[in-house]
């Protein structure tokens, strides 16, 4: 689904990182793990086209329409409602206007803000902000979606139950994600596969693992795995080593 | 204890000391040639009201603000807007806005009388000279100040320009502008008064002038009462305006 060889990323010449191979398969859950500054959201960033790559090949599986992409801040229009919010993709796709009212509130319905359509972001909670973001997203029915990590600003329970709703439309509908996250834990909750970036300059893939553990997952089951520990235990020494 | 309403106060202070005027005026105790009593200047805003005279003052004043209030937008947003869409109106606008902002710009009154004579014309634009530099740079400087996240969020679904500028840009731009509007309304009356000032023969800035000429104290503070009232009610309609398309805030 999502193919990068070789990519190396920077700005006036110098490399924040540097030949970057990653894979994701259709249907799978990937994340980018790795320290701040390594570079992990400009990969991202790259995959949008919204970052030009040094070198290296990006390909996408499917067209750019297909895909979706969750910043790490909301950046809902402040002035538009819910709604309007969730309906600002369908619109730039000339989706006439009743249709995409209606598309608009089955997405915020589904994400659990029925009631809520005409507020504006100003008068929703964080966690509540992050699911019209996601409603957003989520309306354009993309195949493949990049997550910078989306819900890094909220709290504990709101996080887990916004994550796990994520991942069981995910799951559901056999979307490609690959997320970018400084959670390990969360990172091995979710994925199939985990990659560890070095810290930059010059930051590299430092490791790969496989997660095998049987899906449908649920977040708060899933760590009860006893394969989960000795993962996360791994996932640790690596990220140590190539902190120090 | 319940808390005092601040319109309590206010109001108590104002006819406190619009009291205290009157009784000092009464007494003796201040010349009516320097500062005739509150009733006085009253009863001479009453006489301007009742003899209808001060209609067409009044009308002149207002029509050259707002002419100049109307166009001062107009072309501050335009000139704005050219000077982020290209290099050369930036490279020479910029510094000719600075330079005009500089200036005290009512210092242009008595060379825009020469050249557009002593009717509503001169006072328009100098009104719309005052405004129009204001608007400019607010404008100017919104666009730069627009949120990026807010335009890549916009591309990424898949907006095209338009999209980003009607959604974006247009919104973004209009808040800061709606915020400077209500000083413009204050520079567009100071434009309108101070042009009459220096030449004319209608507007409450003749008026004043005429009232400075005889020494008529009274109809000098009767017309700044007046010129009050009127910018407060014009201030109170731009905060409903700002209000009414910020409801979002």
């Amino acid at each position: 689904m999502l193919e990068i060889q070789g990519l190396s990323l920077g700005y006036g010449g110098a490399a924040i990182l540097r030949g970057v191979d990653l894979s994701v398969a259709a249907g799978q859950i990937v994340s980018l793990v790795g320290p701040s500054g390594s570079g992990k959201s400009s990969i991202l960033r790259a995959v949008m086209g919204l970052q030009p790559a040094l070198a290296g090949t990006i390909t996408a599986g499917v067209p750019r329409d297909q895909i979706g992409i969750l910043f790490q801040d909301d950046a809902l229009l402040p002035w538009r409602s819910a709604r309007d919010n969730v309906a600002l993709g369908l619109r730039a796709r000339g989706i006439d206007a009743a249709t995409r009212g209606r598309t608009a509130d089955a997405f915020l319905g589904k994400m659990g803000l029925a009631g809520l359509e005409d507020r504006f972001p100003g008068r929703l909670s964080g966690g509540q902000r992050k699911r019209v973001a996601l409603a957003q997203v989520m309306a354009l029915a993309p195949r493949l979606i990049l997550m910078d990590e989306p819900f890094g600003s909220l709290d504990a329970i709101v996080r887990h139950r916004i994550t796990q709703d994520l991942l069981v439309q995910v799951e559901g509908q056999g979307i490609t994600v690959l997320l970018v996250t400084h959670d390990l834990e969360e990172a091995l909750a979710l994925s199939d596969a985990v990659y560890l970036l070095s810290s930059g300059p010059d930051a590299h893939i430092a490791a790969f693992h496989a997660i095998d553990l049987p899906r449908p997952r649920n977040l708060a089951t899933v760590r009860a795995d006893p394969r989960f520990g000795p993962l996360l235990a791994r996932l640790w020494a690596d990220l140590s080593a190539v902190v120090a | 204890m319940r808390r005092v309403p601040d319109w309590t106060i206010q109001t108590v202070a104002v006819v406190g000391v619009l009291g205290f005027w009157e009784w000092a005026a009464r007494a003796g105790l201040v010349s009516p040639f320097y500062a005739p009593a509150p009733s006085a200047i009253g009863a001479t805003l009453v006489e301007l009201f009742a003899g209808g005279e001060v209609w067409p003052h009044i009308g002149a004043t207002f029509g050259a603000a707002m002419i100049g209030l109307v166009l001062g937008v107009v072309v501050g947003t335009l000139l704005a807007v050219m000077a982020v869409a290209t290099r050369p109106a930036e490279i020479l606008l910029a510094p000719l806005m600075g330079a005009l902002n500089a200036v005290p710009r009512i210092v242009l009154a008595p060379l825009l009388v020469i050249w557009l004579g002593i009717g509503i014309a001169s006072k328009a634009a100098l009104a719309l000279l005052l405004v129009a530099v204001l608007i400019f740079f607010a404008v100017f400087s919104a666009v730069g100040g627009v949120d990026r996240r807010l335009i890549e969020r916009v591309r990424t679904l898949g907006g095209g320009r338009w999209l980003v500028l009607r959604e974006v840009y247009l919104p973004s731009v209009a808040a800061l502008m709606l915020s400077s509007l209500r000083v413009a309304v204050g520079f567009a009356f100071t434009g309108a008064i101070v042009g009459e000032f220096v030449a004319s023969s209608r507007g409450l800035g003749y008026l004043l002038s005429f009232a400075q000429s005889t020494y008529n104290t009274a109809l000098s503070l009767a017309v700044v009462a007046l010129i009050m009232v009127f910018v407060m009610a014009l201030l109170a309609l731009a905060g409903r305006l700002e209000r009414r398309l910020t409801r979002w805030r």
